[in-house]
Protein backbone atom coordinates (compact mmCIF):
# COMPACT_ATOMS: atom_id res chain seq x y z
CA UNK A 1 0.00 0.00 0.00
CA UNK A 2 2.94 2.44 1.28
CA UNK A 3 4.63 2.07 -2.20
CA UNK A 4 1.58 2.64 -4.42
CA UNK A 5 0.73 5.78 -2.69
CA UNK A 6 4.44 6.83 -2.47
CA UNK A 7 4.39 5.86 -6.68
CA UNK A 8 0.96 7.88 -7.00
CA UNK A 9 2.63 10.98 -5.51
CA UNK A 10 5.59 11.33 -6.96
CA UNK A 11 4.47 12.95 -10.34
CA UNK A 12 3.18 15.70 -8.19
CA UNK A 13 6.57 15.79 -6.49
CA UNK A 14 8.37 15.93 -9.66
CA UNK A 15 6.26 19.14 -10.69
CA UNK A 16 6.71 20.95 -7.96
CA UNK A 17 10.62 20.23 -8.19
CA UNK A 18 10.91 21.60 -11.58
CA UNK A 19 9.01 24.29 -10.39
CA UNK A 20 11.52 24.97 -7.32
CA UNK A 21 14.50 24.34 -9.66
CA UNK A 22 13.21 26.33 -12.41
CA UNK A 23 10.59 28.81 -11.12
CA UNK A 24 11.62 29.73 -7.78
CA UNK A 25 15.32 29.93 -7.65
CA UNK A 26 14.52 32.83 -10.42
CA UNK A 27 13.47 35.24 -7.53
CA UNK A 28 15.92 37.15 -5.26
CA UNK A 29 14.25 37.25 -2.05
CA UNK A 30 15.18 38.81 1.32
CA UNK A 31 16.79 36.55 3.54
CA UNK A 32 17.30 33.82 0.94
CA UNK A 33 14.06 33.06 0.12
CA UNK A 34 12.63 29.89 0.42
CA UNK A 35 12.25 26.17 -0.39
CA UNK A 36 9.24 25.53 -1.98
CA UNK A 37 9.37 21.92 -2.25
CA UNK A 38 10.50 21.30 1.20
CA UNK A 39 7.85 23.29 2.58
CA UNK A 40 5.48 21.02 -0.33
CA UNK A 41 7.12 17.85 1.49
CA UNK A 42 6.73 18.30 5.06
CA UNK A 43 3.35 19.65 4.48
CA UNK A 44 2.32 16.49 2.63
CA UNK A 45 4.39 14.34 5.27
CA UNK A 46 2.22 15.98 7.57
CA UNK A 47 -0.87 14.92 6.61
CA UNK A 48 0.08 11.31 6.10
CA UNK A 49 0.36 8.18 8.42
CA UNK A 50 4.91 8.03 9.98
CA UNK A 51 5.22 5.52 7.61
CA UNK A 52 3.92 7.25 4.43
CA UNK A 53 5.92 10.38 5.45
CA UNK A 54 9.31 8.63 6.35
CA UNK A 55 8.45 7.35 2.32
CA UNK A 56 7.48 10.66 1.42
CA UNK A 57 10.41 12.28 3.22
CA UNK A 58 13.26 9.54 1.18
CA UNK A 59 11.53 10.01 -2.18
CA UNK A 60 12.19 13.91 -1.67
CA UNK A 61 15.31 13.94 -0.10
CA UNK A 62 16.26 11.76 -2.70
CA UNK A 63 15.41 14.84 -5.30
CA UNK A 64 16.66 17.28 -3.33
CA UNK A 65 20.30 15.37 -3.28
CA UNK A 66 20.03 14.80 -7.03
CA UNK A 67 19.58 18.86 -7.44
CA UNK A 68 23.18 20.22 -8.64
CA UNK A 69 22.92 22.93 -5.99
CA UNK A 70 23.59 20.58 -2.94
CA UNK A 71 26.53 20.66 -1.40
CA UNK A 72 26.74 17.35 0.75
CA UNK A 73 26.87 13.61 -0.23
CA UNK A 74 24.10 12.14 -2.39
CA UNK A 75 22.08 10.42 0.72
CA UNK A 76 22.00 13.57 3.11
CA UNK A 77 19.00 14.62 2.20
CA UNK A 78 17.22 12.03 2.17
CA UNK A 79 18.45 10.87 5.95
CA UNK A 80 17.18 13.98 6.95
CA UNK A 81 13.61 14.67 5.49
CA UNK A 82 13.03 10.57 6.10
CA UNK A 83 13.44 11.35 10.18
CA UNK A 84 11.71 14.98 9.23
CA UNK A 85 8.76 12.99 7.28
CA UNK A 86 8.76 10.81 9.73
CA UNK A 87 8.19 13.24 13.07
CA UNK A 88 5.84 16.00 11.48
CA UNK A 89 3.61 13.38 10.53
CA UNK A 90 4.21 11.20 13.85
CA UNK A 91 3.11 14.37 16.00
CA UNK A 92 0.06 14.72 14.38
CA UNK A 93 -1.30 11.13 13.57
CA UNK A 94 -4.57 10.11 15.30
CA UNK A 95 -5.24 13.47 16.18
CA UNK A 96 -7.90 14.69 14.06
CA UNK A 97 -8.31 18.15 16.16
CA UNK A 98 -4.38 18.90 15.20
CA UNK A 99 -4.86 17.89 11.24
CA UNK A 100 -8.05 19.95 11.24
CA UNK A 101 -6.73 22.84 12.51
CA UNK A 102 -4.66 24.97 9.50
CA UNK A 103 -3.06 27.28 12.66
CA UNK A 104 -0.89 24.66 13.92
CA UNK A 105 0.09 22.77 10.43
CA UNK A 106 1.13 26.17 9.29
CA UNK A 107 2.65 26.40 13.00
CA UNK A 108 4.37 22.96 12.63
CA UNK A 109 5.52 23.39 9.37
CA UNK A 110 6.92 26.83 10.00
CA UNK A 111 9.00 25.27 12.97
CA UNK A 112 9.84 22.08 11.19
CA UNK A 113 11.43 23.75 8.11
CA UNK A 114 14.32 25.78 9.62
CA UNK A 115 14.67 22.51 12.51
CA UNK A 116 15.05 20.54 8.65
CA UNK A 117 17.70 22.90 7.81
CA UNK A 118 19.88 22.97 10.84
CA UNK A 119 19.68 19.19 10.67
CA UNK A 120 21.31 19.01 7.45
CA UNK A 121 23.49 21.58 8.73
CA UNK A 122 24.75 19.89 11.75
CA UNK A 123 24.86 16.69 9.71
CA UNK A 124 27.24 19.02 7.05
CA UNK A 125 29.46 19.93 9.61
CA UNK A 126 29.62 16.19 10.60
CA UNK A 127 30.88 15.29 7.01
CA UNK A 128 33.42 18.38 6.48
CA UNK A 129 31.28 21.34 5.48
CA UNK A 130 31.93 24.58 6.58
CA UNK A 131 29.47 26.58 9.08
CA UNK A 132 30.42 30.23 7.39
CA UNK A 133 28.94 33.12 9.48
CA UNK A 134 26.77 32.32 12.24
CA UNK A 135 24.69 35.65 12.20
CA UNK A 136 24.07 34.99 8.09
CA UNK A 137 22.81 31.25 8.73
CA UNK A 138 20.56 32.62 12.17
CA UNK A 139 18.87 35.00 9.64
CA UNK A 140 18.81 32.12 6.72
CA UNK A 141 16.98 30.35 9.43
CA UNK A 142 14.41 33.01 10.72
CA UNK A 143 13.79 33.69 6.92
CA UNK A 144 13.02 30.64 6.02
CA UNK A 145 10.60 30.58 8.81
CA UNK A 146 8.75 33.48 8.34
CA UNK A 147 8.34 32.61 4.79
CA UNK A 148 6.91 29.02 5.50
CA UNK A 149 4.36 30.87 7.61
CA UNK A 150 3.27 33.04 4.46
CA UNK A 151 3.66 30.13 1.51
CA UNK A 152 2.02 27.80 3.52
CA UNK A 153 -1.39 29.58 4.29
CA UNK A 154 -1.41 29.55 0.32
CA UNK A 155 0.05 26.28 -0.44
CA UNK A 156 -2.53 24.32 1.91
CA UNK A 157 -5.78 24.65 0.20
CA UNK A 158 -4.58 22.43 -2.88
CA UNK A 159 -2.42 20.04 -1.00
CA UNK A 160 -5.07 18.83 1.58
CA UNK A 161 -7.26 18.74 -1.65
CA UNK A 162 -5.04 16.99 -3.72
CA UNK A 163 -4.11 14.59 -0.97
CA UNK A 164 -7.18 13.77 0.32
CA UNK A 165 -8.61 13.06 -3.40
CA UNK A 166 -5.42 10.89 -3.73
CA UNK A 167 -5.24 8.74 -0.44
CA UNK A 168 -9.14 9.04 0.97
CA UNK A 169 -10.61 7.87 -2.53
CA UNK A 170 -8.12 5.15 -2.83
CA UNK A 171 -8.37 3.64 0.73
CA UNK A 172 -11.95 3.85 0.49
CA UNK A 173 -11.30 1.62 -2.52
CA UNK B 1 3.06 3.18 15.59
CA UNK B 2 2.56 5.72 18.47
CA UNK B 3 1.80 3.58 20.89
CA UNK B 4 5.22 0.53 19.88
CA UNK B 5 3.48 0.20 16.73
CA UNK B 6 3.51 -2.23 14.65
CA UNK B 7 6.87 -3.83 13.38
CA UNK B 8 5.97 -2.97 9.49
CA UNK B 9 6.00 0.14 9.85
CA UNK B 10 9.81 0.15 11.63
CA UNK B 11 11.11 -2.17 9.34
CA UNK B 12 10.23 0.54 6.77
CA UNK B 13 12.04 2.98 8.58
CA UNK B 14 14.97 1.63 9.33
CA UNK B 15 14.92 0.41 5.73
CA UNK B 16 14.54 3.93 4.54
CA UNK B 17 17.31 5.08 7.01
CA UNK B 18 20.01 2.32 6.14
CA UNK B 19 19.34 2.75 2.17
CA UNK B 20 20.12 6.99 3.05
CA UNK B 21 23.19 5.51 4.90
CA UNK B 22 24.21 3.46 2.22
CA UNK B 23 24.01 6.13 -0.36
CA UNK B 24 25.56 8.44 1.42
CA UNK B 25 28.53 5.52 2.26
CA UNK B 26 28.77 5.20 -1.81
CA UNK B 27 29.09 9.41 -2.55
CA UNK B 28 31.54 9.53 -0.03
CA UNK B 29 33.69 6.44 -1.63
CA UNK B 30 33.97 7.97 -4.96
CA UNK B 31 30.95 5.81 -6.89
CA UNK B 32 30.60 7.25 -10.51
CA UNK B 33 26.96 6.12 -10.73
CA UNK B 34 26.09 8.65 -8.03
CA UNK B 35 27.55 11.35 -9.72
CA UNK B 36 26.10 10.20 -13.54
CA UNK B 37 22.49 10.53 -11.23
CA UNK B 38 22.93 13.91 -10.76
CA UNK B 39 24.81 15.01 -14.02
CA UNK B 40 21.78 12.90 -15.65
CA UNK B 41 19.27 15.31 -13.30
CA UNK B 42 20.97 18.37 -13.98
CA UNK B 43 21.36 17.61 -17.74
CA UNK B 44 17.37 17.15 -18.09
CA UNK B 45 16.40 20.10 -15.65
CA UNK B 46 18.32 22.51 -17.25
CA UNK B 47 16.23 23.12 -20.30
CA UNK B 48 13.62 23.99 -17.55
CA UNK B 49 16.21 26.55 -15.90
CA UNK B 50 16.64 28.48 -19.23
CA UNK B 51 13.40 28.53 -19.95
CA UNK B 52 12.14 29.83 -16.40
CA UNK B 53 15.38 32.31 -16.67
CA UNK B 54 14.40 33.55 -20.17
CA UNK B 55 10.61 34.51 -18.70
CA UNK B 56 10.94 35.19 -15.14
CA UNK B 57 14.48 37.00 -14.46
CA UNK B 58 12.71 40.13 -15.78
CA UNK B 59 11.07 40.18 -12.98
CA UNK B 60 13.40 38.20 -10.75
CA UNK B 61 14.27 41.33 -8.63
CA UNK B 62 10.65 42.61 -7.77
CA UNK B 63 10.67 41.03 -4.39
CA UNK B 64 14.27 42.40 -3.30
CA UNK B 65 12.92 45.70 -4.95
CA UNK B 66 10.26 45.29 -2.65
CA UNK B 67 12.37 45.87 0.82
CA UNK B 68 13.52 49.41 -1.22
CA UNK B 69 10.51 50.54 -1.65
CA UNK B 70 10.62 54.04 -0.03
CA UNK B 71 13.89 54.50 -1.90
CA UNK B 72 12.69 54.00 -5.43
CA UNK B 73 9.49 55.71 -4.92
CA UNK B 74 10.42 58.54 -7.50
CA UNK B 75 10.91 55.58 -10.20
CA UNK B 76 7.69 53.52 -9.36
CA UNK B 77 6.14 56.94 -10.05
CA UNK B 78 7.40 57.73 -12.94
CA UNK B 79 6.74 54.14 -14.38
CA UNK B 80 3.34 54.03 -13.40
CA UNK B 81 2.54 56.77 -15.92
CA UNK B 82 3.50 54.97 -18.51
CA UNK B 83 1.65 52.44 -20.67
CA UNK B 84 1.81 48.38 -19.99
CA UNK B 85 3.51 48.12 -23.10
CA UNK B 86 5.89 50.40 -22.97
CA UNK B 87 7.20 49.18 -19.31
CA UNK B 88 7.40 45.92 -20.66
CA UNK B 89 9.29 46.98 -23.24
CA UNK B 90 11.34 49.00 -20.49
CA UNK B 91 12.24 46.06 -18.49
CA UNK B 92 13.31 43.73 -21.00
CA UNK B 93 15.22 46.76 -22.63
CA UNK B 94 17.46 47.23 -19.41
CA UNK B 95 17.85 43.88 -19.31
CA UNK B 96 19.59 43.60 -22.26
CA UNK B 97 21.38 46.80 -21.71
CA UNK B 98 22.75 45.66 -18.18
CA UNK B 99 23.63 42.33 -19.76
CA UNK B 100 25.37 43.46 -22.33
CA UNK B 101 27.42 46.35 -19.54
CA UNK B 102 28.58 42.99 -17.66
CA UNK B 103 29.62 41.84 -20.60
CA UNK B 104 31.44 44.29 -22.43
CA UNK B 105 33.17 45.16 -18.91
CA UNK B 106 33.92 41.55 -18.20
CA UNK B 107 35.42 41.54 -21.93
CA UNK B 108 37.45 44.67 -21.00
CA UNK B 109 38.68 43.18 -18.15
CA UNK B 110 39.56 39.68 -19.50
CA UNK B 111 40.99 41.87 -22.68
CA UNK B 112 43.65 43.78 -20.20
CA UNK B 113 44.90 40.31 -18.66
CA UNK B 114 44.54 38.09 -22.31
CA UNK B 115 42.20 35.34 -20.80
CA UNK B 116 40.91 33.05 -23.27
CA UNK B 117 37.13 33.88 -22.16
CA UNK B 118 33.56 31.90 -22.27
CA UNK B 119 30.33 34.48 -21.51
CA UNK B 120 27.56 32.49 -20.12
CA UNK B 121 24.21 33.77 -18.67
CA UNK B 122 22.98 32.74 -14.96
CA UNK B 123 20.24 30.48 -15.32
CA UNK B 124 19.56 30.22 -11.84
CA UNK B 125 20.82 30.56 -8.33
CA UNK B 126 21.79 28.42 -5.28
CA UNK B 127 19.80 26.69 -3.32
CA UNK B 128 17.99 28.15 -0.58
CA UNK B 129 18.14 24.71 1.75
CA UNK B 130 21.69 24.26 2.06
CA UNK B 131 23.81 27.29 3.20
CA UNK B 132 25.53 27.22 -0.43
CA UNK B 133 26.12 30.23 -2.24
CA UNK B 134 26.47 29.10 -6.03
CA UNK B 135 24.60 29.92 -9.25
CA UNK B 136 24.00 27.67 -12.34
CA UNK B 137 25.55 28.94 -15.85
CA UNK B 138 24.36 28.27 -19.31
CA UNK B 139 27.63 26.92 -20.39
CA UNK B 140 28.88 23.57 -20.09
CA UNK B 141 31.66 21.07 -21.51
CA UNK B 142 29.90 21.33 -24.95
CA UNK B 143 31.81 25.18 -24.79
CA UNK B 144 34.96 23.95 -23.05
CA UNK B 145 33.44 24.72 -19.71
CA UNK B 146 35.06 22.00 -17.48
CA UNK B 147 36.11 21.62 -13.43
CA UNK B 148 37.66 24.40 -11.63
CA UNK B 149 37.93 26.93 -14.34
CA UNK B 150 37.84 30.60 -12.78
CA UNK B 151 34.69 32.59 -13.44
CA UNK B 152 34.60 36.17 -13.07
CA UNK B 153 32.59 39.14 -14.35
CA UNK B 154 33.92 43.23 -15.26
CA UNK B 155 34.37 43.53 -11.49
CA UNK B 156 36.55 40.41 -10.23
CA UNK B 157 36.27 36.99 -9.02
CA UNK B 158 32.79 35.56 -9.45
CA UNK B 159 34.22 31.41 -8.12
CA UNK B 160 34.99 28.72 -9.34
CA UNK B 161 33.30 26.03 -11.39
CA UNK B 162 32.49 23.25 -8.97
CA UNK B 163 30.42 20.60 -11.69
CA UNK B 164 30.39 21.14 -15.38
CA UNK B 165 27.72 19.48 -17.28
CA UNK B 166 26.98 19.47 -21.62
CA UNK B 167 25.04 22.36 -21.54
CA UNK B 168 24.92 24.21 -17.58
CA UNK B 169 27.68 24.52 -14.74
CA UNK B 170 27.37 25.00 -11.44
CA UNK B 171 30.01 27.68 -9.86
CA UNK B 172 30.87 28.23 -6.51
CA UNK B 173 30.78 31.58 -5.82
CA UNK B 174 33.24 33.44 -3.58
CA UNK B 175 31.35 34.56 -1.14
CA UNK B 176 30.18 30.91 -0.11
CA UNK B 177 31.46 29.72 3.22
CA UNK B 178 33.19 26.68 1.89
CA UNK B 179 35.57 29.07 -0.45
CA UNK B 180 39.22 29.45 0.09
CA UNK B 181 41.76 31.42 -2.80
CA UNK B 182 45.39 32.22 -2.36
CA UNK B 183 45.19 35.98 -2.38
CA UNK B 184 47.86 38.81 -2.33
CA UNK B 185 47.82 42.12 -1.80
CA UNK B 186 48.19 44.58 -4.77
CA UNK B 187 51.03 46.76 -4.46
CA UNK B 188 53.30 45.05 -1.43
CA UNK B 189 52.82 41.58 -2.93
CA UNK B 190 51.72 40.05 0.36
CA UNK B 191 49.71 36.50 -0.13
CA UNK B 192 47.22 34.94 2.27
CA UNK B 193 44.54 32.96 2.12
CA UNK B 194 41.14 34.44 1.52
CA UNK B 195 37.83 32.35 2.96
CA UNK B 196 33.94 32.92 2.01
CA UNK B 197 32.36 33.76 5.22
CA UNK B 198 28.57 33.62 3.26
CA UNK B 199 28.36 37.20 3.32
CA UNK B 200 29.93 39.93 0.90
CA UNK B 201 32.47 39.87 3.31
CA UNK B 202 35.27 37.60 3.35
CA UNK B 203 38.20 36.99 5.49
CA UNK B 204 41.90 37.29 4.64
CA UNK B 205 44.30 35.63 6.66
CA UNK B 206 47.92 36.80 5.76
CA UNK B 207 50.91 34.35 6.36
CA UNK B 208 53.52 36.24 7.07
CA UNK B 209 53.41 38.38 10.18
CA UNK B 210 56.26 40.89 9.50
CA UNK B 211 54.18 43.11 6.91
CA UNK B 212 51.00 44.99 7.58
CA UNK B 213 47.64 45.55 5.67
CA UNK B 214 46.01 49.16 5.74
CA UNK B 215 42.50 49.89 4.56
CA UNK B 216 41.97 50.26 0.89
CA UNK B 217 44.32 47.64 0.44
CA UNK B 218 43.11 45.63 -3.07
CA UNK B 219 43.16 41.72 -2.98
CA UNK B 220 43.82 40.06 -6.06
CA UNK B 221 43.76 35.73 -6.69
CA UNK B 222 47.41 34.68 -6.41
CA UNK B 223 46.87 31.80 -8.97
CA UNK B 224 46.89 28.14 -8.69
CA UNK B 225 49.67 26.13 -10.13
CA UNK B 226 48.92 25.51 -13.82
CA UNK B 227 46.06 28.12 -13.05
CA UNK B 228 43.67 26.26 -12.36
CA UNK B 229 41.13 26.58 -10.35
CA UNK B 230 42.81 30.36 -10.43
CA UNK B 231 44.41 32.22 -12.73
CA UNK B 232 46.58 35.25 -11.07
CA UNK B 233 45.81 38.85 -11.21
CA UNK B 234 41.85 38.68 -10.73
CA UNK B 235 40.70 41.31 -8.34
CA UNK B 236 38.57 39.75 -6.20
CA UNK B 237 37.84 42.99 -3.39
CA UNK B 238 39.61 45.53 -1.08
CA UNK B 239 40.34 45.35 2.89
CA UNK B 240 37.52 47.15 4.66
CA UNK B 241 38.62 46.72 8.27
CA UNK B 242 42.18 44.94 9.91
CA UNK B 243 42.36 42.82 13.23
CA UNK B 244 45.40 44.04 15.06
CA UNK B 245 45.36 42.00 17.75
CA UNK B 246 47.89 41.53 20.38
CA UNK B 247 49.35 38.22 20.40
CA UNK B 248 47.67 36.89 16.66
CA UNK B 249 50.34 34.52 15.03
CA UNK B 250 49.75 36.75 11.50
CA UNK B 251 47.16 39.61 10.86
CA UNK B 252 43.86 39.09 9.73
CA UNK B 253 41.39 41.71 7.34
CA UNK B 254 38.05 41.57 6.72
CA UNK B 255 37.38 41.78 2.63
CA UNK B 256 34.42 43.23 0.81
CA UNK B 257 34.31 41.61 -2.51
CA UNK B 258 33.94 43.78 -5.34
CA UNK B 259 31.15 41.60 -7.21
CA UNK B 260 27.34 42.15 -6.15
CA UNK B 261 26.35 38.61 -6.70
CA UNK B 262 22.80 39.68 -6.40
CA UNK B 263 22.58 41.32 -9.64
CA UNK B 264 24.93 38.93 -11.40
CA UNK B 265 23.45 37.98 -15.30
CA UNK B 266 26.53 37.80 -17.22
CA UNK B 267 29.55 36.21 -16.21
CA UNK B 268 32.41 34.89 -18.23
CA UNK B 269 34.71 31.45 -17.61
CA UNK B 270 37.82 31.53 -18.41
CA UNK B 271 39.22 28.52 -20.40
CA UNK B 272 42.46 29.81 -21.20
CA UNK B 273 45.10 31.49 -18.95
CA UNK B 274 47.65 34.34 -20.04
CA UNK B 275 51.19 33.19 -20.48
CA UNK B 276 52.28 35.68 -18.45
CA UNK B 277 50.96 37.25 -15.03
CA UNK B 278 48.95 40.49 -15.35
CA UNK B 279 50.50 41.04 -11.54
CA UNK B 280 48.72 44.67 -10.75
CA UNK B 281 47.25 45.11 -14.11
CA UNK B 282 43.61 44.56 -13.09
CA UNK B 283 43.88 46.53 -9.76
CA UNK B 284 40.32 48.57 -10.64
CA UNK B 285 41.18 52.79 -10.82
CA UNK B 286 40.49 55.21 -8.10
CA UNK B 287 38.30 57.66 -8.42
CA UNK B 288 39.52 60.76 -10.61
CA UNK B 289 40.01 63.56 -8.17
CA UNK B 290 37.55 66.40 -9.26
CA UNK B 291 39.40 69.88 -9.20
CA UNK B 292 38.36 72.61 -6.95
CA UNK B 293 38.31 76.05 -8.68
CA UNK B 294 40.18 78.73 -5.90
CA UNK B 295 39.60 81.82 -5.62
CA UNK B 296 42.36 83.95 -3.97
CA UNK B 297 40.78 87.27 -2.54
CA UNK B 298 43.34 90.04 -1.75
CA UNK B 299 42.25 92.42 0.97
CA UNK B 300 43.36 95.99 0.04
CA UNK B 301 42.64 98.18 3.12
CA UNK B 302 40.59 101.59 1.95
CA UNK B 303 42.40 104.87 2.58
CA UNK B 304 41.29 106.01 6.28
CA UNK B 305 39.21 108.79 6.27
CA UNK B 306 40.69 112.20 6.59
CA UNK B 307 39.69 114.02 9.87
Amino acid sequence: MFARRFLISFPIFAIVYLIQESVVSQFRIFGGGFSLFLIFTLLWSALGTPELGALTGFGAGLLMDLSQTTSGPMGQWTLIMILAGFAISYLGYGDDNFRGNPISLVVIVAIAVPITRLAYLIIGLMFGGDLGSTFQIFISLLSSAFWTVAVVPLLMPSVTRIHSTLFEEKSRG
Amino acid sequence: MRNGGDNRGRLLLISLIVTSLFLITLDLRGVQVIDGLRSGSQTAVSPFQSAGAKVFRPVGNFFSDVTRLGRTRGEIEKLKAENEKLRQNLINRRNADSELSQLKSVLDLAGTAKYKVVSAKVISLGSTSSFTQTISIDAGTDDGVKENMTVITGLGLVGVVKKSYPNSALVQLSSDSAFRVGARVAGSQQIGILSGQGTSKAVLQLLDNLTTLKIGDVILARGSQNNSPFVPGVPIGEVTSVDNAAGAVTQTADVRLYVNFSTLSVVAVVVGSPKSDPRDALVPKGPVPIPVPTVTIYATPSESPKP
